[in-house]
């Protein structure tokens, strides 16, 4: 059933998709009599016209005419039916656009596009879709859902105009204020795609040629590579195959300009000649207004980039409970044989149990962090415990790194990978490292001296004396042991792994489709989940374990539990793959990056998005949670480290300096440094202490959703260190601060 | 990667040319020289495979030659079938709807390793061991009877026919060539040969040597190994042999 956008209009409820001609016209029929409102009405006026009864036709077009604003004489054509359908849970926004308090918002979209001029005959045999929310099936082959979101693409006008009405826009912003020029430009790279698109669509293919070899290098340079996705798609026929593209159709691409300048641009498109490209402007795009001072260029290329525009406001305006979950109090008893360093002067031995200061520090309830039972967690085991106090005794040790104190890294060299080594993992406690390759095997390493064991064969097992004390190393076969373990299961790359926090399992996803389970116990897989039917490009444990991410190339990111064999929740709304997924902290938000080149967050509790982040001109290949839980550090191809404050949403700082993607985003454990890996073989190391200080946050800025950013990238950075031709795949602070990466050797 | 090299007109036969421009102009700058032929042979079986399913198509409809219908037919066919492409955005969106309304489920305390249920885990043996096929039980105490019963393995064996008293020299010989189920199992067993004289009293002690059988393909239904030397004129090994014929049935295929 596709209820497809959701209440695209404030009309009555959506009507199921007919999906034939005949179905169509019948269920046309029915929606017409039932509900008031002007789709309904466009809706009969189409059934009339297909039922050839002409006269009924007209007399209804000329009392609809006194409905809406400027009802043209013009016929109503099919194109507005499609228009109607326009695109999803953004219709609102055609309140807001046009300003008018009215629910009639429908009406006075169709009202405009009946000044439209007669579609060509061509397109009318195309465009003969039944109105309604979401146009219905073409006559022609295609499939009811795909034809579905491209007809919406009907006729606005003369083809061969489209040339003209562009360059009369691109003449009108150059020619206005330098205040107004920059934020007006943003309307250009929209604009273009859907001209162009709708020019593939409606088969003018040489007309669409001409216009992209005229505009295509007006554009941004950001947007290169769209464009030249976009110069492979001629035919209409190219556009069904492209998720991508079909999404960025149906989706608005959002805008955000001061309202001055908007009201000049209003202006301007709204008399007569102008009027295509307030239409296309109305249908495409959302345009987002505040009050204040038009952004600079400068403001303004920090923020776009991504395929869908700039986040609305409103996006970023849900609450975040982004504080830490309350560690559990317990006693850490002080055991003195691990103490040998600190008894170097010979300073009397003392036994004193030590309470727990993590947990103990604010009796409050942080009003940030979120309450310890909104999502189900594990229980703390033993095991856990113990884990936790092996955890706080390295914390006593660990080194206070600063722009003084800078950590050592320890670099681990993949050899011979021959650019197979895709993934790669190191343990909380650094004792493993697992590397996923191209040739579909899941490597282990131990690190440590200590060897990989695996448990005893059941015969084995049966053998020993269960009763004994170290019985837990009894079952472990030490015949067997070694210091590498490969694991064989996946048919295809492995593009993602990631171990448990308490070390038993390690999760391995796959270009296969599938996200696998492995024992580290036995060294053997346990589950496969599959969900994902196309590649799953990064998955991650929850910091608490039992849950897990994994998002992949069919634009989803799902969260599994491992005792379930389907996905708990589905985040749907990236209009392009799905490239890196990681939990925050508190295991109660998910972020994940994308390649349409924004990074979203999203709720675990009811799988909503709560913040939109754009900037990013490439798509996004690391993201880093600060260890308080209030900051996300994201990587992407284009070089650039974003610093974004989840709390209010917005983007903070901005690092420069890498000339090559950043694949790996660490913070130390305090969160005092910034850790980078890339492409170009370089680690940077940042301060993040001084990047996240004195943050003015004040009203403006959470109004207008940006602020000023300082061009301190390079107060910022505290070192460069070049590996010798190893991109740095992975970075992984030890308990003790210090940093180890992770890269496989390529040899030119 | 390694760096693109274009081939020099001269050595490159036009079509890989023209693919390098392909390459080239959707912005693929590095690749192992062998992608163009791989991208050639890819386009020279799509086509011919599209080509073919029209001509199907064109002479289904009776036309006379293949014309650009059919190849579309073919084209939309072929997509389906190969080249399937994510779920559109509405559909993922109303399926996450759908998931993200209910609520998450409690957890289980202390509930061991929290897998789902074992069906669809990989937990499971994904072999299965045949039985051996029954032996004739004989009469005459006088015959041993293997009492080695590595319920796996099977042989099909010759069986060794042990009914008769008579002197026949029993080899199981099958047991020593591959077992079917069990790879990597390997055990030798002889059979004693029973002496001409059936009704000699003494029948030689047998001679099991050698049982290498690797512990870990043992599962919990199969009897392990006794190799305890048959004592001759032994008492009766029929209870053991029950217990053999039992264990044999839990493995019946």
């Amino acid at each position: 059933a596709r209820s497809a956008h959701t209440a695209p209009s404030p009309h009555t409820a959506p009507a199921p998709l007919p999906q034939s001609a005949s179905a169509a016209s019948q269920s046309e029929a029915a929606r017409a009599c039932g509900g008031s409102g002007s789709s309904t009405l466009v809706a009969v006026l189409q059934f009339l016209r297909r039922s050839n009864l002409r006269e009924s036709e007209e007399i209804l077009r000329r009392e609809a005419r006194l409905l809406g604003d400027d009802l043209g004489a013009a016929a109503l054509s099919p194109a507005s039916a499609g228009l109607l359908g326009g695109s999803g849970s953004d219709a609102d926004s055609g309140e807001a656009l046009l300003g008018r308090g009215t629910g009639a918002a429908a009406v006075a979209v169709a009202g405009n596009v009946a000044t439209v001029a007669t579609s060509s005959p061509g397109v009318a045999a195309v465009a003969a879709v039944p109105p309604g929310k979401v146009g219905g099936a073409v006559v022609v082959e295609d499939q009811p859902d795909v034809s579905a979101v491209l007809s919406a693409y009907n006729q606005q006008g003369d083809p061969t105009l489209y040339e003209e009405y562009y360059s009369g826009l691109k003449h009108f912003i150059e020619c206005s204020l330098d205040c107004h020029r920059a934020e007006l430009s943003q309307l250009f790279y929209p604009l273009f795609v859907h001209m162009y698109l709708e020019l593939v669509y409606n088969q003018h293919e040489s007309e669409a040629k001409s216009f992209f070899e005229r505009f295509h290098g007006d554009q941004e340079c950001y947007y290169q590579d769209d464009l030249r996705v976009l110069s492979s798609l001629t035919k209409k026929e190219h556009m069904k195959g492209n998720e991508t593209m079909l999404d960025f159709r149906t989706s608005k691409f959002v805008l955000r300009i001061s309202r001055d300048s908007y009201q000049l641009l209003k202006r301007h498109l709204q008399e007569k000649q102008n009027n295509q490209i307030w239409n296309i402007v109305q249908e495409h795009l959302y345009i987002d207004i505040f009050d204040g001072m038009p952004r600079s260029k400068q403001q303004i290329d920090a923020m776009v980039g991504s395929l869908a525009g700039e986040a609305k406001r409103e996006a970023n305006k849900a609450k975040v409970f982004f504080g830490l979950l309350k560690e559990p109090e317990f006693d850490v008893p002080l055991d003195d044989e691990d103490e040998e360093g600190e008894n170097e002067e010979g300073k009397p031995k003392k036994k004193k149990p030590k309470k727990d200061n993590v947990g103990s520090k604010s009796k409050k309830q942080d009003p940030n962090a979120p309450p310890q039972n909104r999502i189900p967690l594990p229980e703390l085991k033993d095991s856990d415990k113990l884990d936790k106090v092996m955890n706080m005794k390295e914390a006593a040790r660990r080194v206070r790194l600063g722009p003084e104190c800078l950590p050592s890294i320890c670099f681990y060299t993949f050899l011979n990978a021959y650019q197979g080594l895709t993934a790669v993992d190191i343990t909380d406690d650094s004792s493993m490292i697992v590397g996923g390759f191209a040739d579909s095997t899941v490597r282990v390493w131990s690190v440590t001296p200590k060897k990989l064991r695996s448990v005893k064969t059941a015969a084995d097992l049966s053998l020993i004396d269960k009763e004994s004390d170290d019985v837990l190393e009894r079952i472990m076969d030490e015949k067997t042991a070694s210091e590498l373990k490969i694991l064989y299961g996946h048919s295809g790359p492995v593009y993602g792994t990631s171990f448990s926090p308490d070390r038993n399992y390690l999760l391995s996803c796959s270009e296969d489709g599938t996200v696998r389970l492995w024992s580290l116990q036995t060294f053997t897989c346990l589950v496969g989940y599959k969900g994902h039917n196309y590649p799953v490009w990064d998955t991650q444990f929850s910091p608490y374990g039992y849950y897990f991410v994994s998002g992949g190339h069919d634009r989803v990111a799902r969260l599994w539990a491992t005792d379930h064999y389907q996905p708990l929740r589905i985040f749907a709304g990236h209009l392009a793959d799905v490239t890196c997924t990681r939990f925050h902290p508190n295991s109660n938000y998910i972020a994940t990056g994308s390649a349409d080149r924004t990074i979203r967050l999203w709720d675990v509790l009811n799988g909503n998005c709560v913040r939109i982040f754009t900037g990013h001109k490439g798509p996004i290949h690391s993201l880093a949670f600060s260890p308080n839980g209030r900051f996300l550090a994201t990587g992407a191809t284009d070089g650039r480290v974003l610093l974004w404050d989840i709390g209010h949403g917005l983007m903070v700082g901005e690092l420069k300096g890498h000339t090559d993607t950043v694949y790996a985003l660490r913070f130390s454990r305090d969160g005092e440094i910034l850790a980078s890996g890339s492409m170009d073989n370089t680690v940077r190391l940042w301060d993040a202490v001084k990047a996240f200080e004195d943050l003015e946050t004040d009203d403006f800025t959470t109004a207008t959703g940006h602020i000023n950013l300082p061009e301190n990238s390079q107060d910022l950075l505290l070192g460069t260190y070049m590996t010798k031709s190893t991109p740095v795949v992975h970075l992984h602070f030890t308990r003790r601060n210090l940093l180890l990466a992770a890269g496989a050797y390529s040899s030119q | 990667m390694e760096a693109a090299k274009m081939a020099s007109p001269k050595s490159a036969p036009k079509d890989a040319q023209v693919m390098a421009q392909i390459l080239k102009d959707m912005g693929i700058t590095e690749y192992e020289p062998r992608v163009i032929n791989q991208m050639l042979e890819f386009a020279y079986r799509y086509v011919t495979t599209i080509l073919e399913d029209a001509k199907i198509y064109s002479s289904h409809a009776k036309k006379s030659s293949v014309d650009a219908d059919d190849v579309r037919l073919a084209i939309q066919c072929r997509t389906d079938q190969s080249f399937t492409s994510p779920p559109p955005r509405d559909f993922l969106l109303d399926i996450a709807r759908q998931k993200n309304q209910t609520p998450l489920p409690l957890i289980k305390p202390y509930s061991g390793p929290r897998l789902p249920p074992d069906r669809y885990c990989l937990t499971a043996p994904n072999y299965r061991l045949k039985s051996l096929q029954k032996k004739v039980s004989s009469t005459a105490g006088r015959i041993t009877v293997p009492r080695l019963s590595v319920g796996a393995v099977s042989s099909r064996p010759s069986t060794p026919t042990l009914g008769t008293p008579s002197a026949q020299t029993v080899s199981v010989s099958a047991k020593v060539g591959a077992p079917v189920s069990l790879a990597g199992q390997r055990f030798t067993v002889q059979i004693p040969s029973s002496q001409p004289a059936g009704k000699s009293a003494t029948p030689t002690t047998p001679t099991v040597q050698n049982v290498l059988i690797n512990p870990s393909l043992i599962g919990p239904k199969n009897i392990l190994i006794t190799t305890n030397m048959v004592p001759p004129g032994a008492a009766d090994p029929s209870p053991l042999k029950r217990k053999h014929e039992d264990d044999d049935d839990y493995d019946a295929l």
